[in-house]
């Protein structure tokens, strides 16, 4: 039924574009989320769907495809028709990181129709008490002393929480010793034990922590400074001029997908950076709204692409 | 003490308003529903309310979420002891012995029992939560890598004792378990490891599409196969209500299972799972009579039904006093609290005091509720064993496909699920137990990972499980239950000799 629907759909498209761009959305879009539900990227996701839904006029359902460090979703949403109606609430690390670490089988440049990032969320730079550092400049010092000493927890290897930390540590000359753990959580608790001397973690999981002293935080790992933690200076404006390693969440559609559906679709996602009801609901997972063209957003897949793909050629 | 008890009647006054009560009844409702059927566990539950939450406060949003949680724990015995399906990890055990009492006509006994020992267990674990709570998770602190690993160890050798059968091929059936565990990405390298080139084996494999193959599936078919019970369901109902005798039997082993999960409920990672794992193996350890287990002793539902309840109250501490969620449920009960605005820490008790002492008086609350709910389903439950098991099959099989697929979203899980009930059917004609499989499916990719993770951070130096006191403790007990596993067999081997 959805391959019949599929064929007519091209049809039509292949005789009108304009007739699509009327007809799209004619049904219910599905918003692919491909990590599990109540994490960061899915509450992002839900919050897109539920404005999406209200601007383009269809149900847009969140659907969780979790797996593989977002590996299975993305995936999936690569393999569906260009019609529209599959779309992928997207990360970096399925997007940007692991198809550089690992085999995947689709490729972040081509597969794929960007449409617009929709939020960002820097990482944060936190030490147990116990390292006897204050500043990030500090701590370069101290590790530059001890070389081979401080551990640091990730989310696994070949995810961002890893690469971000071996990008750092090829900057500053560093030898810093990865631990992999379970996911960002266990890694950002390992801090707070000991187990571990620092992460580069995500931004939410980092702010209660942080607020009670139990791990001390150092600095930020985005461009400019986050409007969450103000004092916290940047990675980029310290030690390593040029650094940049942020999570964001986009929207993206199969390749291939129809420019009117693409035009719509960046005017809602627009909007939506704008909104002051989204920009209230990201806040409260520590995010903040980013819009960006197609165009754009190409370019910068790109660009991460080859920054990871050099820290790669560093590590080995 | 006096501080605590005042705090609890603050969030008595939280809890009692009709609306947060309401909220406390539906999620005690909705969780004993999913809880009863098979594969939908609370996490697919909870993220599919969650945004019907949005439109509640905070605290009403958390005590119904909460009460799902728990509430699934109740309800998941159910089906482990009527048709030999654990909907849930933690009831896995429980199939063991309270499937044989409904087959012998007592699953009044056991779902009574199983449901008495689960609310004692939940009010004591919410007794933890309200006086020993943060320095209950400094000491879950002190659990790194070593601990784990010297944990997974003593846990496998549990595994052992679970086997009611020859001790050869319980062994078999943990070493098959730890070699379907290592299925999937490496944690520390990311390389795919026996997937087949599938990406959805690249996660490993799904422990529910599992458990209710080995169990649920496997047990339809072999109940097909054999012409008396195709037509009419052969098991005798039997009285409802325990006796004296039975409440009496039962007695200790609530309590010792209650402690047992509160332990471990505060752990990370399969706290609840090892905790009823370890209680049934305790109870069939402390027992005079071993033989009784695997043939429907009532211990091997208490123990284990109140040690997972217990656990998964105390599974809160660490999320509430530290922000850090011990399981998947865990982990969406904090994205369900950032969407309220609430970031779960260190800091929540002293900022949000509303929202910390009214999540455990809806506890207390909500345990009450489950046991009125439940106490009088059981009757109905038991009724559902008249229906036709020609009918009744197709019911098991249906619903379970729909929780297999509701877990991740993947028909490849249903394919699985249906791999494993082939499985599970020559593992019985094989008379060879599942359970220690899935005990050692569950505790070897731990196991792998806490090891190689302490390697790391000790630099490859073995002596570190054995310089950390709790990881020392842990191991000598690990070898004292091996010696008490080997001497009776190597005796009972003698014995056999000289009889021939």
């Amino acid at each position: 039924m959805k391959k019949i629907t599929g064929a007519i759909l091209a049809a039509a498209m292949l005789t009108s574009g304009a007739a699509y761009a009327q007809a799209w959305p004619a049904k219910t879009i599905t918003l692919v989320v491909p990590y599990a539900p109540g994490g960061y990227t899915d509450s992002v996701g839900r919050i897109t769907a539920q404005f999406l839904e209200k601007e383009l006029g269809q149900t847009v359902v969140v659907e969780n495809k979790a797996g593989a460090g977002g590996i299975v979703g993305s995936d999936y949403v690569a393999k569906s028709a260009a019609d529209g109606y599959t779309l992928c609430m997207c990360s970096v690390g399925a997007i940007s990181v692991a198809p550089v670490a690992q085999k995947v089988e689709y490729d972040p440049l081509t597969s794929f129709t960007p449409i617009s990032i929709v939020s960002e969320i820097p990482q944060t730079v936190i030490v147990n008490p116990n390292v006897p550092v204050n500043t990030i400049e500090e701590f370069v010092a101290y590790a530059k002393e001890h070389p081979g000493e401080l551990d640091y927890g990730s989310s696994g290897a070949g995810g961002l929480m890893h690469f971000a930390v071996q990008l750092f540590a090829s900057k500053t000359g560093t030898d810093l010793v990865h631990i992999p753990f379970g996911g960002g959580a266990p890694a950002t608790a390992a801090v707070v034990s000991g187990e571990v001397d620092f992460t580069f973690t995500n931004m939410t999981d980092a702010l209660p922590q942080l607020e009670a002293n139990t791990v001390k935080g150092l600095a930020v790992t985005s461009e400019e400074r986050s409007k969450f933690l103000p004092d916290l200076p940047t990675i980029n404006e310290t030690v390593v001029p040029g650094f940049s390693a942020v999570s964001w969440n986009g929207v993206m559609a199969p390749a291939g997908l129809p420019q009117e559906a693409v035009a719509r679709l960046s005017d809602a996602l627009k909007k939506m950076a704008a909104d002051e009801g989204v920009i209230e609901a990201m806040g409260r997972v520590g995010a903040s709204t980013v819009f960006i063209t197609p165009e754009e957003y190409s370019k910068r897949l790109a660009d991460e692409v080859a920054q990871w793909t050099a820290t790669l050629e560093e590590i080995k | 003490m006096m501080e605590t008890l005042g705090l609890l009647g603050h969030g008595l006054f939280v809890v009692l308003t009709p609306e947060n009560l309401l909220l406390c009844l539906l999620g005690a409702v909705f969780g004993t529903l999913i809880g009863v059927l098979p594969g939908l566990g609370p996490v697919a539950t909870i993220s599919l309310l969650m945004p019907i939450t949005f439109s509640l406060d905070p605290i009403g949003a958390i005590i119904m979420l909460s009460g799902i949680y728990y509430g699934a724990q109740y309800g998941g015995s159910t089906t482990a002891i009527l048709v030999n399906i654990p909907g849930e990890s933690t009831s896995v055990v429980t199939a063991i012995d309270g499937y044989k009492m409904a087959q012998q006509g007592r699953a009044g006994d056991a779902l009574a029992i199983a449901a008495i020992g689960s609310f004692i267990a939940g009010c004591f674990g919410t007794l933890i939560i309200a006086f020993a709570g943060p320095p209950l998770a400094k000491v879950a602190q002190q659990f790194t890598s070593p601990e784990y690993f010297s944990l997974m160890v003593f846990g496998l050798v549990a595994a052992v004792v679970l086997a009611n059968g020859s001790l050869i091929s319980a062994l078999a059936m943990i070493f098959l378990g730890l070699l379907l565990g290592m299925v999937g990405m490496d944690v520390n390298t990311g390389a795919a490891r026996m997937t087949f080139g599938l990406i959805e084996l690249s996660d490993g494999i799904s422990f529910v599409a599992m458990a209710l193959g080995l169990f649920g599936v496997a047990e339809v078919i072999c109940n097909l196969e054999d012409a008396a019970t195709r037509g009419l369901n052969s098991s005798r109902i039997g009285r409802i209500w325990p006796t004296r005798d039975v409440l009496k039997s039962a007695r200790g082993a609530i309590a010792r299972g209650t402690l047992l999960g509160s332990l471990f409920g505060i752990l990370p990672g399969g706290g609840a799972t090892m905790a009823s794992f370890s209680s049934y193996a305790l109870e069939k350890r402390v027992a005079k009579d071993r033989s009784r287990f695997g043939r429907g002793a009532i211990e091997g539902v208490a123990g284990p039904e109140a040690a997972n309840n217990a656990a998964a109250q105390t599974s809160f501490i660490p999320l509430l006093t530290m922000g850090l969620p011990t399981s998947a449920t865990m982990a969406l009960m904090i994205g369900a609290l950032t969407l309220h605005g609430i970031a779960p820490g260190p800091n929540v008790i002293v900022r949000q005091p509303d929202l910390f002492w009214g999540l455990i008086v809806s506890m207390f609350v909500g345990n009450v509720m489950l046991v009125i709910i439940n106490l009088p389903m059981i009757g109905l439950w038991v009724k559902l064993l008249q229906i036709p098991y020609r009918l009744l099959f197709l019911f098991i099989v249906v619903i379970s496909a729909i929780g297999v697929y509701s877990v991740n979203n993947s028909p490849f899980d249903i394919y699985l699920m249906i791999g494993f009930g082939l499985l599970g059917y020559l593992l019985r004609k094989f008379n060879a137990e599942p359970a220690p499989m899935l005990m050692g499916f569950v505790l070897g990719p731990m196991l792998e990972e806490n090891f190689r993770r302490a390697m790391l951070t000790s630099r490859g130096d073995l002596m570190i499980f054995v310089e950390r006191p709790i990881s020392l403790g842990l191991l000598i007990i690990s070898v004292l239950l091996i010696i008490s596993i080997a001497l009776p067999s190597v005796r009972a081997g003698r014995e056999d000799v000289f009889q021939e």
